[in-house]
């Protein structure tokens, strides 16, 4: 009898681990069990969807629970795993026991709820599952004033997506500026301004209150500490919190983010059992520190990790440097591993190289202003992290940079590197050799200031 | 307590102590860029921590604090060594854990 793999969730990680599974180990049965009807789909596509930048929902779908039937997966849809017998290796499921050998958790995260009175009303929308997305878009068309709460990317995006659709759009965050958990304040502010240019009304060092009901239990405004704001519809954007209940319910460890402690093959801690995506955490390769809540393009790596091993394979993740970006607005932001806020709250000490260059040569149409802050390790000047903005290449360049950081590049290499010079496409001096070069004369500087005379 | 109960007490020990430290970090970093900031509507979380816990976690460096961190084992488990630590020049990465499968 072949081994039989049963994969939890049906997400970025659960797809992945699935079919890399069955490929690696064509003998092995691979069953899926997820609570949804629908998979492989793009969750982060939601909120441009909403904003119909993506003309239709539809769009969104990647494949169908048929492909992967035919492609020899046993697919369990609508079906809620509701406990695990280790001892038994068996899962249970519509009050069906089901047998397993290996076992992967891929259960994904929920979004934080806000502890204010209210909290339980009608109207307040949390983005994740495509179906009630759908049903959402449609409530929107008869809807004029949205609130969006929280200061992470994804309120970002919605704010920018329900203004594009014709809302009058309150975006609101405690913060002191624009995603102040995640980007610094110099590169908050274009973000912001582009928002602003959208016509979202951008409310920073706001504190929520609370959600006042109207007819039918329904939100009617959102009270904060800058006044009551009224509203059709308040959109919730706080943290992902991982979604570890049935991890608890069989003793996996739980780490200091209360996500699950994986080794570096997504290996739990009970043999045979392998977790990936939102519901685990992995180190930052720059601290060693457990972090979780990473993006979708992480679950996806994790997810191919964990079934490569659950297939017999040996497959190693390595710890994390997380490239991020996204779009405000019509402007992009992004990154990789911390920024000047991060590195000063971790105690980190840093030396940062800022510069501007432009995307394409700057005679050619479309050229746009890059913006490039590098934060290096004082003295031996080794990359630890960076913020950009401007427009085109902003997310390619975040990608390169996380990978030079990750092998340990200097900013003396970045100052020196090779680079494409192509009227339409790339600039003849870079933007972040600009930065690196501008870093390592300010460097001089200080070396010289420090010598004396 | 239990287990459980012990994990929950360093869950909410860490996020408190993120939030203090980056509370701190955004007021200074405000001060740097002055005209893109507006002050914070993030809850205090008490004297303690603002004029204890703060100063004394800035006072020490972060090689040492980064030692401590692995030897108390608050930093990943199960994981190779960073290809490099901070300050040291750069290596090619380790080869992967060689650990025993549990199965």
């Amino acid at each position: 009898m072949s081994e039989r793999l049963i994969v939890i969730g049906g997400g970025g990680a659960g797809t992945a681990a699935s079919t890399i599974a069955k490929r690696a180990n064509p003998d092995m049965r691979v069953g899926v069990f997820s609570e949804f009807p629908d998979i492989a789909y793009s969750p982060c596509g939601i909120p441009y969807a909403h904003g119909r930048e993506i003309p239709e929902f539809q769009n969104l779908f990647l494949s169908t629970v048929q492909r992967y039937v035919e492609d020899g997966l046993e697919m369990h849809m609508e079906t809620t795993v509701t406990d695990i017998d280790l001892d038994r290796r068996t899962v249970t499921a519509r009050n069906k026991h089901e047998g397993f050998d290996k076992l992967i958790l891929c259960t994904g995260f929920h979004w934080e709820q806000p502890a204010v009175p209210g909290a339980n009303l009608e109207g307040l929308h949390y983005v994740k599952d495509i179906r009630r997305a759908m049903e959402f878009d449609k409530e929107l068309d008869s809807m004029k004033r949205a609130v969006v709460i929280g200061g992470m990317w994804l309120g970002v995006e919605m704010s920018g997506a329900l203004a594009r659709r014709g809302l009058e759009v309150q975006f609101i965050d405690e913060g002191p500026w624009l995603l102040s958990e995640l980007v610094d304040p110099d590169v908050a502010e274009p973000a912001q301004e582009a928002l602003e240019k959208l016509g979202v009304n951008v409310r920073m060092g706001t504190k929520l209150l609370g959600f006042e009901g109207g007819a039918g239990g329904r939100v009617r405004a959102v009270s904060t500490s800058g006044g009551e704001l009224e509203c059709d519809v308040a959109v919730i954007c706080l943290h992902k919190l991982p979604n570890t209940s049935l991890a608890e319910s069989i003793g996996l460890s739980l780490g200091t983010t209360g996500a699950v402690v994986v080794d570096d093959h997504m290996r739990t801690s009970a043999p045979g059992v392998w977790a990936a995506g939102d519901v685990v955490e992995v180190p930052h390769g720059l601290s060693m520190l457990p972090i979780t809540g990473l993006t979708g393009s992480h679950a996806y790596s994790q997810g191919r990790v964990a079934g490569a091993n659950a297939a017999g394979e040996d497959r190693v993740y390595d710890p994390v440097w997380i490239p991020w970006g996204f779009m405000s607005g019509d402007y992009t932001i992004g990154g990789f591993s911390i920024g000047e806020t991060l590195a000063e709250a971790m105690g980190i000490p840093y030396v940062v190289a800022k510069g501007v260059g432009v995307s394409r040569a700057r005679y050619f149409p479309g050229a746009a202003r890059t913006h490039v802050k590098l934060l290096a390790e004082p003295g031996t000047l080794r990359l630890i992290g960076a913020q950009l903005h401007g427009g085109e290449g902003i997310k390619e360049r975040c990608d390169f940079l996380a990978f030079v950081g990750k092998r340990g590049a200097t900013l003396e290499d970045l100052a020196w590197m090779e680079n494409i010079y192509s009227p339409p496409i790339g600039a003849l001096y870079e933007p972040i050799q600009i930065a690196a070069q501008n870093g390592l004369a300010e460097q001089r500087a200080r070396e010289r200031e420090a010598v004396p005379a | 307590m239990s287990p459980s109960g012990v994990t929950e007490q360093k869950r909410r020990l860490r996020a408190r102590s993120e939030q203090v430290l980056r509370m701190a970090a955004m007021d200074d970093v405000a001060r740097r860029y002055p005209r893109r900031t507006v002050p914070s509507a993030l809850s205090d979380e008490g004297p303690f921590w603002r004029f204890v816990f703060v100063p004394l976690y800035r006072r020490v460096p972060w090689e040492f604090k980064a030692r401590a961190m692995r030897k108390l084992k608050m930093t990943a488990q199960g994981w190779p060594e960073q290809s490099r630590r901070f300050g040291e020049p750069w290596r090619p990465p380790a080869p992967s854990a060689s650990r025993s499968d549990p199965e």
